[in-house]
């Protein structure tokens, strides 16, 4: 990579208190994001991918949570360091997040043409006036259609694909350099979710925009994305770019995971399942977290948790965290 | 909308006439007898028989009955039986000071109750948060009474700050303000109790809101995020419970007045009551009921003002 990552993160790691201890729910994500790349964070629901986007946008709730280790450099800064009002500044702005359930991810008594001029009174001074003629026109590029009549509706009259629509709307409003879509079309229906995920591609092209989009949709996935991370239980297992990863699945849980995609074209109607379950976030195993339900266990992956490291054969961009096939000692062992 | 208005105002009459009905027999079931509290101990079985006679009491149950609808439909409510003025305008005469009162101890509570809810949801298990809730409980536990007893003392008697008998006062502001002070305090206190305890809960149901999330990944700051984002969301509760203790209020208020001695419903109802004075009870029934009705109203209109979502049809 000759330009210098737009986001980078190194190590991090989150934890939230649970009956006064304190577990990591992420540990030591590391991952560089490179303008105008799409970085896909797969895996089960309660891996950590959302985790990882809300420590980066400085989301996690302080009763109970906090970043405990590792760096997230953007723009020259290291953001868990930032005091509240500067994270405040650099989120809506700079960095931005669209959410899962556009169904209750806009505020119902204010207006959508509120909602989004706000992004812009906020971060860029704008008065009432130009606010709401700059939110008219980003509304008008995600598409709503006659914008200019719903600026004074309210949410519940828009209908779910409109909705997350309107999210980008406010997400884009300010051309952040990094968007965070967290299953950005995961409550949508098939045909919307089509839209939406062109929609998002066009405009990320049209502002240079990088993107980490996460998703347990491994189909959306390979249509969206440059590269792909695959974690497990709050670690990053394998990251690979989206063919290579799909072409070659290296840890035993990518390709499990790979294997347990349902197929139309094989008559087959058994689906293949993961056998045993992600330990709880209180009693992670000592060695390698997916050791208890791995195939390929070998008595070393029980005693250490082995590093990110790149798997043999393939240049350094492919990477997994898999004593016995990646890495140099993994054949020794 | 104001076909709405027309077709809550009709369901209303339903509810008028029962309540009418009710009260009406309920009056006669009470022991006691009108002319003998009338006339005292000592009446003559003959006084007593004339009074009853002349009261209308000798008639048969279901003509008096029949009667007293009539009137009431045609906005005769008749005399009191006590003292022979008309009840209509007995009730207009009093009723400014209880509107006063209720609307006063309204205003207050909401100002105390709801910045203290929101401060408490979020300081949630802290300090603050405790004391909050402990004093709001307090407020909730204390009978009217015994809080009215305990201003009269403090500030009335040893401070002198305000009359010791809030007789409503009359004439200028400063006056009339000065008496409506301790009574509207005493209710204050404990409408703010619910309202402190009813907006915290809200709230914090409120800020767990995916939209909230939202506003923070927006970079609202987050005293916006609290009072543009968070309370108007917060606050359909509140408006429900303060709808529904503008009843109890009212209730309340009968010992506020007893203890403040300042004219209101809440007097003239508990003199009724002790004097079997019918004619006055019913008259008062159909007040209070109209209240309940038209405060109802008020609340459901409410709802439309702060959720877009709220239709009427």
């Amino acid at each position: 990579m000759v330009e210098p990552a737009v986001l980078s993160v190194d190590g991090l790691t989150t934890e939230f208190r649970i009956a006064g201890k304190w577990h990591a729910a992420v540990r030591d994500i590391g991952f560089e994001l490179a303008r105008n790349e799409t970085l896909a964070l797969v895996g089960e629901s309660g891996c950590g991918k959302s985790i990882t986007a809300l420590s980066i946008m400085g989301l996690i709730p302080k009763a109970a949570g906090r970043v405990a280790k590792g760096r997230i450099l953007f723009e020259g800064r290291n953001l868990p360091e930032l005091a509240d009002d500067e994270m405040r500044k650099i989120r809506g702005d700079r960095i931005a997040m669209i959410f899962q359930e556009p169904m209750t991810s806009l505020n119902p008594v204010l207006t959508i043409g509120f909602q989004v001029a706000e992004v812009l009174r906020y971060h860029r001074d704008l008065g009432p006036g130009e606010a709401r003629a700059q939110a008219l026109d980003i509304l008008d590029q995600v598409k709503i259609p006659s914008a200019r009549d719903r600026l004074d509706d309210y949410p519940h009259q828009f209908s779910g694909g409109m909705r997350q629509r309107v999210m980008i709307a406010m997400a884009l409003a300010c051309q952040p350099r990094v968007l965070l879509a967290d299953e950005p079309t995961t409550a949508l229906d098939v045909t919307i979710q089509a839209q939406v995920l062109v929609l998002l591609a066009e405009l990320k092209q049209r502002y240079g925009m990088s993107m980490i989009f996460i998703s347990h949709n491994l189909g959306v996935v390979a249509t969206i994305a440059d590269r792909v991370a695959v974690m497990y239980a709050g670690e990053i297992v394998e990251i690979a770019p989206v063919g290579e990863l799909f072409d070659r699945p290296t840890h035993p849980y990518t390709e499990a995971l790979l294997r347990s995609i349902p197929r139309v074209d094989r008559t087959s109607d058994a689906l293949v399942a993961i056998p045993g379950q992600v330990p709880p976030i209180s009693r992670m195993p000592q060695g390698c977290r997916y050791a208890p339900r791995c195939g390929l266990k070998q008595p070393i992956c029980e005693r250490a948790g082995p590093p990110l490291e790149p798997v043999p054969g393939s240049g350094a961009t492919h990477r997994a965290r898999c004593w016995v096939r990646a890495g140099g000692t993994g054949a020794a062992a | 909308m104001l076909q709405y208005l027309v077709k809550r105002l009709l369901f209303a009459v339903p509810t008028l006439l029962a309540v009418l009905t009710v009260v009406f027999f309920i009056a006669r079931i009470l022991p006691g007898d009108p002319a003998q509290v009338i006339l005292g101990e000592q009446a003559s079985a003959e006084a007593i028989q004339a009074l009853r006679l002349r009261l209308g009491l000798e008639r048969p149950l279901i003509q008096q009955y029949a009667g007293f609808m009539a009137g009431a439909l045609t906005g005769d409510w008749g005399s009191s039986m006590v003292t022979g003025r008309p009840v209509l305008g007995e009730v207009l005469n009093v009723i400014p000071y209880t509107i006063e009162l209720t609307a006063a101890s309204v205003i207050l509570g909401a100002i105390i109750g709801i910045p203290l809810g929101v401060w408490s949801a979020l300081h949630r298990n802290r300090l603050i948060d405790y004391v909050t809730r402990i004093g709001s409980l307090l407020g909730l536990s204390f009978p009217a009474f015994v809080m009215a007893i305990m201003l009269l003392l403090v500030f009335a008697i040893q401070l002198s700050w305000f009359p010791v008998i809030s007789s409503g006062g009359s004439g200028s502001l400063g006056v009339r303000l000065q008496h409506l002070a301790l009574p509207a305090i005493n209710l204050g206190i404990i409408m703010a109790a619910y309202i402190t305890r009813v907006t915290r809960s809200s709230m914090l149901e409120v800020l767990g809101e995916d939209y909230i999330r939202t506003a923070h990944a927006k970079g609202v700051p987050a005293l916006a995020v609290v009072w543009r984002h968070s309370l108007r969301n917060a606050l359909i509760p509140v408006v429900t419970v303060v709808g529904l203790y503008l009843g109890i209020l009212i209730g309340n208020s009968v010992l506020t007045e007893i203890v403040f001695n300042r004219p209101g419903l809440g007097k003239l109802i508990v003199g009724a009551l002790t004097q079997r004075d019918y004619t006055m009870l019913q008259g008062l029934m159909v007040v209070y009921t109209f209240v309940i009705v038209v405060v109802n109203l008020l609340t459901d209109l409410t709802y439309g003002m702060i959720d877009p979502r709220v239709k009427y049809q």
